[in-house]
């Protein structure tokens, strides 16, 4: 991966620096240059690692995907706030056993992230492509059974899962 | 901007105290680890943005939007390791058959 390498280093150092940026907030020379410097330094030593499954991540796509599932997080928490308050607790835990159609490994984290991020299902094993998801009763494991967020991960990656 | 942001605070504490009633009140940990992800959704959300109003724009709104953007992304990851640690511990979710 020589080629590579000017390209990754350059790319490491400016994202580190803008995290310098936001997180000293101190804007004169000392500061600029002693954060350049680090940054210069840990992207130097971080350039012999193989590529994270980071790399070909569609960020634009999964910025425009957070709002979606912003929303699904609110309609699934107003659900599950129903059912703690109550008095009665109406709850039918269910474990899914899920098998998802996406290739990219990002993409499965992104699937599962999501899942646990949205209350009242939980992650709770990832085998290759098989999910085992928890849920608090069947209305809060609908977006999974359906694959409607499967579908939405497929468009942030661009793949197709119509081989079902 | 003060008054929506002291709102937008409110509305997650009131998250925050659901979150903790849950809690003490569901039957077994994979139920109760529900609950704990009400506050890193709504609770979470709610909080930092009403603190993030309450400063205005600045230095300080970036800091709280990194401090957002770092839980959405690890609060998932405690939970998922929680509940996959009961689960291959051999705790065994309470199902609709046995209650």
């Amino acid at each position: 991966m020589k080629s590579s390498f000017p390209k990754q280093f350059i790319a490491n150092t400016l994202a580190l620096f803008c995290v310098w940026l936001v997180l000293s907030g101190k804007y004169d020379n000392f500061h600029l240059v002693l954060g350049f410097m680090v940054s210069c330094g840990v992207a130097w030593l971080n350039t012999g690692f193989p590529h994270s499954p980071f790399h070909h991540f569609p960020w634009a796509r999964v910025v425009l995907y957070s709002p979606w599932l912003f929303l699904r997080v609110v309609e699934s928490s107003l659900h599950l706030t129903k059912l703690i308050l109550n008095p009665s607790l109406p709850i039918k835990p269910i474990l899914i056993t899920y098998r998802s159609h996406l290739r990219h490994r990002g993409a499965i984290v992104l699937l599962g992230n999501s899942v646990t991020l949205t209350p009242g299902t939980i992650t709770v094993e990832v085998n290759g492509n098989a999910f085992l998801v928890h849920a608090i009763d069947e209305t809060a494991g609908k977006d999974l059974t359906t694959g409607r967020m499967e579908r939405q991960l497929a468009w942030v990656f661009q793949e197709d899962t119509n081989q079902r | 901007m003060v008054i929506l942001a002291v709102g937008l605070i409110l509305f997650g504490v009131f998250f925050l105290v659901v979150a903790a009633i849950g809690t003490l009140r569901l039957p077994d940990v994979f139920t109760r680890s529900h609950a704990v992800s009400l506050t890193d959704s709504l609770g979470a959300i709610c909080v930092l943005a009403g603190l993030s109003i309450y400063q205005g724009f600045g230095i300080n709104m970036l800091k709280i939007l990194v401090v957002l953007v770092l839980l959405l992304l690890l609060n998932p990851v405690i939970a998922h390791a929680t509940v996959r640690a009961a689960y291959r511990a051999g705790v065994k979710p309470q199902t609709e058959e046995d209650q």
